[in-house]
């Protein structure tokens, strides 16, 4: 099976690296110098005409200026392998691949896989997920081996949402970590931020069990384990240095607003704003949010 | 009002070369037979015994229900279900013949036997015979004379292309549905835009009212027993449906199922019908690739409906209310049992201007995509797409999968949703009762919707400068979505539009329900019927008008809350 991987970062090169591993041949869709050791073409739109399944590996800030060039149409099933929201828009990704394409089968592919890990051959696993099964299917297909276990799933609305809410809840890991809160405060980040996926999950429309699965429990576990994730490191950097990151801050803006839409309450992912934002001190945070009325579990 | 620029007056029909040929109900029902083994084939004995055991089991039930006894027609079906129970515990042979023999029955049920003949008849003597229905009797006044009532009737939307696509493809018409005149009105609307007759299914219990059956039989209707809910039953109306687009004609239903309870523009549809274009459409990519004809292209066309005052009004959001929708799914006893409470009202309603519109849609294909003037399938950036490419492998061969039609055909509703929303019409009737039920919310933000139902007559009387102010405040926002294209009005211009608003709603309000949904009390006040108004206003709910801030009228008295 020929697959398309748009985007030839670290992520990009790790998910052609699983491809080949699982059997198959990666042509990667590329910008600026051509991805050493695979196949390739910055002709993305003429790269999605070759292939079945494309695999979008770029920020989530990048998609729709990707998809504008790549035009992937009918014949095509788009993963997403990028998490979280549109930052300027606040849409899930996969509405932008819908709104800037003709492609109508979308998926997404997320999960506590990291990809310096599995360059490193490390093990590691992902969910797939679309209301097609045959994209998570032949997503499972393509990057399925016995370095990486891939996962189905048809809950595309859990699993996006997972992604997003995950990539905020790291920074309150990042800063409990960086205030060495202790590793009581980062498992109450890690539970509480599982009730807050389940609340919104459950009001979009997600199945139940999705957040506890490999795209939330799984990546913010890992999240907390990892150095290097990028959500801890921005809740490190925020914690330490001050300041505010705009990705972050509109991320959980979005987030917010589709929490009061549908009437849920997340007050992390509300802290996390806050100080993303540069509104609130990170120490001065976490005491309100212990300050909050005493509730049941 | 401005005109509609894509409001031509109604164009009479051409001699249409695009009549469906009829289908003999002998070869319908080999076709249909045919369909059912193949079905039955695949399934494992287990579930061949279930659908037999499901169909007897629900049409006893059914028979045991009937009010009133068994007509003869419902006698003849009680013994055909008997005959074929004797088969459920015997061998699985005997249950797929039993299984048959009711498919066998269904399909003569449902046909119409629709005729090019029938048809030329009823297009040649029914407009005619319903203008002089509507002007009979002693309310001819009130149609003004010389008028003929149905040109009262707006048909918008883009006619000359419907008239050439119905050439080169078929159709699908997909109307939201508000009332049993929806049945008649189409008919006439496709009458009047120059459209070819389209098959459509219509429930069984519009053809108990003689008015209702005479326009129904003449204008392609099959029949659709709701009260039958056995898979069974579902399966063969769906390859009736599959068997009459894959012949290429013209199909009509209303994709919410029944009429909408709330008032509401759908915001969901009942997505078997609405597959089976799909289902068709693959079935005719496939005899194309083996040798046959080439495959003509289906496209869905939505439709929708507006009426200032609604017949069924009352009887509809008691039902809403009472949310029993999917049990009570059949009204039998409501507004339409008396054919000459139809006549009264259809007199009434089109006694007044721009107070029925029927908006032909933009078509789309069967995955939601806009097509060009020649009905090819457009990309989001407007360029041409091949929508065989979404349903076959490279080499151009259909890939059979079930389940990717069912999110296809979900993307496709999807798109009518959106399109029944922007093209639906806002009217004085929907403003001022949308104005005043949020005034009677604001006024009493603690009682339940079901309380708000029972108020008192001094807590339902609004000061009329308080309804005056929301319905200016609702209409600049109002204003604002038609610009964006997000829905349509049909409503007073002017400096003193918002009072002509007020005037008009209360005009149009007193001429038909028991109670009228606003009235005049004095010189100041307006009395509302939350019930009425809960239902008109809904017609203009999901467009955030609810976020409009509007000044409370205060309370006539200090109000008691209930505990």
């Amino acid at each position: 099976m020929n697959v398309a991987i748009l985007g030839s970062g670290q992520w990009g090169r790790s998910l052609a690296m699983l491809t080949a591993e699982a059997g198959h041949q990666p042509m990667m869709g590329y910008r600026g110098d051509p991805p050493r050791g695979f196949q390739g073409s910055p002709n993305l739109a003429a790269l999605c005409r070759e292939v079945e399944l494309v695999i979008v590996a770029v920020p989530a800030h990048e998609v729709r200026g990707l998809l504008d060039v790549a035009r992937p149409g009918p014949q095509n099933r788009v993963v997403l392998a990028t998490r979280g929201l549109e930052p300027e828009t606040g849409r899930w990704l996969s509405q932008v691949v819908l709104d800037e394409t003709s492609c109508l089968r979308v998926g997404a592919l997320a999960g506590p896989a990291i990809a310096s890990e599995i360059s490193a051959r490390r093990p590691s696993a992902m969910v797939a997920a679309s209301a097609f099964d045959e994209v998570a299917a032949l997503t499972q297909k393509a990057l399925h081996s016995p370095i990486c276990r891939i996962y189905t799933s048809n809950d595309l609305v859990g699993v996006e949402m997972a992604g997003a809410l995950v990539r905020v809840l790291a920074v309150a890991v990042g800063v409990a970590d960086a205030l060495q809160l202790g590793v009581g405060v980062q498992a109450v980040v890690v539970t509480r931020g599982l009730a807050e996926g389940r609340r919104l999950g459950k009001a979009l429309g997600a199945a139940e069990g999705t957040f506890s699965g490999l795209s939330g429990v799984g990546e913010l576990v890992a999240a907390g384990k990892h150095p290097e994730h990028p959500g801890t490191s921005v809740g490190k950097r925020l914690a330490v240095q001050g300041g505010a990151d705009e990705g972050i801050a509109r991320e959980a803006a979005a987030l917010l607003t589709l929490a009061k839409r549908y009437k849920v309450n997340l007050p992390l992912t509300e802290a996390v704003g806050a100080i993303a934002a540069g509104k609130i001190k990170p120490r001065l945070a976490i005491d309100m949010l212990m300050r909050r009325e005493a509730t049941s579990e | 009002m401005p005109p509609d620029p894509s409001t031509a007056a109604p164009p009479r029909p051409p001699p249409s070369a695009a009549l469906p040929a009829g289908i003999s109900v002998d070869e319908l029902r080999a076709s249909l037979l045919l369909r059912a083994r193949a079905r039955l084939s695949a399934l494992p004995d287990a579930d061949v015994a279930d659908l037999l055991s499901e169909a007897v089991f629900l049409e006893r039930r059914r028979f045991a229900d009937a009010r009133g006894g068994l007509s003869p027609e419902d006698e003849d079906e009680r013994r055909a279900v008997e005959r074929a129970s004797r088969a459920v515990h015997l061998s699985r042979r005997e249950q797929e013949a039993a299984l048959l023999a009711l498919v066998d029955d269904y399909v003569g049920q449902i046909h119409n036997r629709f005729s090019p003949r029938t048809y030329r008849f009823a297009t040649t003597v029914l407009p005619g015979g319903l203008s002089r229905l509507l002007q009979a009797g002693e309310l001819r006044g009130l149609v003004g004379g010389a008028h003929d009532p149905l040109q009262r009737i707006r048909i918008e939307g883009d006619l000359p292309r419907l008239q050439r696509l119905v050439r080169s493809h078929t159709l699908m018409l997909t109307p939201t549905h508000l009332s049993n005149l929806d049945s008649p009105l189409i008919g006439y609307a496709l009458y009047a835009a120059g459209l070819p007759p389209f098959i459509y299914g219509a429930g069984l219990n519009l053809f108990s009212n003689p008015l209702m059956a005479f326009f129904m039989s003449r204008l392609g209707a099959y029949t659709v027993d709701r009260r039958k809910r056995h898979q069974l039953y579902k399966d063969t109306l769906k390859d009736y449906s599959t068997e009459s687009v894959l012949r290429g004609r013209h199909s009509l239903f209303f994709p919410g199922g029944t009429r909408a309870r709330s008032g509401e523009v759908e915001q969901g549809v009942k997505k078997g019908l609405l597959g089976t274009g799909l289902i068709a459409w693959q079935e005719a990519l496939r005899i194309e690739r083996a040798g046959g004809p080439k495959a003509r292209d289906v496209l869905v066309v939505p439709c929708t409906l507006t009426y200032a005052m609604v017949l069924e009004a009352e009887t509809l959001i008691e039902d809403a209310l009472k949310e029993s929708g999917q049990r009570r799914y059949i009204i039998s006893d409501d507004a339409f049992s008396e054919p000459r409470t139809i006549a009264t009202f259809a007199q009434q309603i089109l006694a007044l201007d721009a107070s029925v519109i029927v908006r032909f849609g933009d078509p789309v294909d069967l995955f939601g995509n806009p097509v060009d003037e020649a009905g090819r399938s457009l990309g989001h950036a407007g360029e041409p797409i091949d929508p065989r490419a979404y349903v076959c492998d490279a080499e151009g061969v259909v890939q059979e999968d079930p389940q990717r039609d069912r999110v296809y055909t979900a993307a496709l509703s999807r798109a009518l949703v959106q399109a029944w929303s922007r093209d639906n019409t806002a009217m004085e009737t929907h403003l001022a009762a949308f104005a005043a039920y949020r005034l009677l919310c604001l006024r009493t933000p603690r009682r339940s919707t079901w309380e708000r139902m029972f108020l008192s007559e001094e807590e339902r009387t609004l000061p009329r400068s308080a309804l005056l102010a929301a319905i200016g405040a609702l209409r600049d926002r109002l204003d604002a979505l038609v610009s964006a294209g997000q829905l349509r009005a049909a409503l007073p211009e002017g400096p003193k539009r918002d009072a002509e608003t007020l005037s008009l709603a209360l005009d149009r309000f007193g001429r038909f329900h028991r109670e009228a949904c606003l009235s005049a009390v004095g010189a100041d006040g307006v009395r509302v019927a939350p019930k009425l108004a809960l239902y008109y206003s809904n017609r203009l709910a999901h467009y955030g008008l609810q976020d409009v801030a509007l000044d409370v009228p205060a309370a006539p008295r200090p109000l008691v809350e209930s505990p």
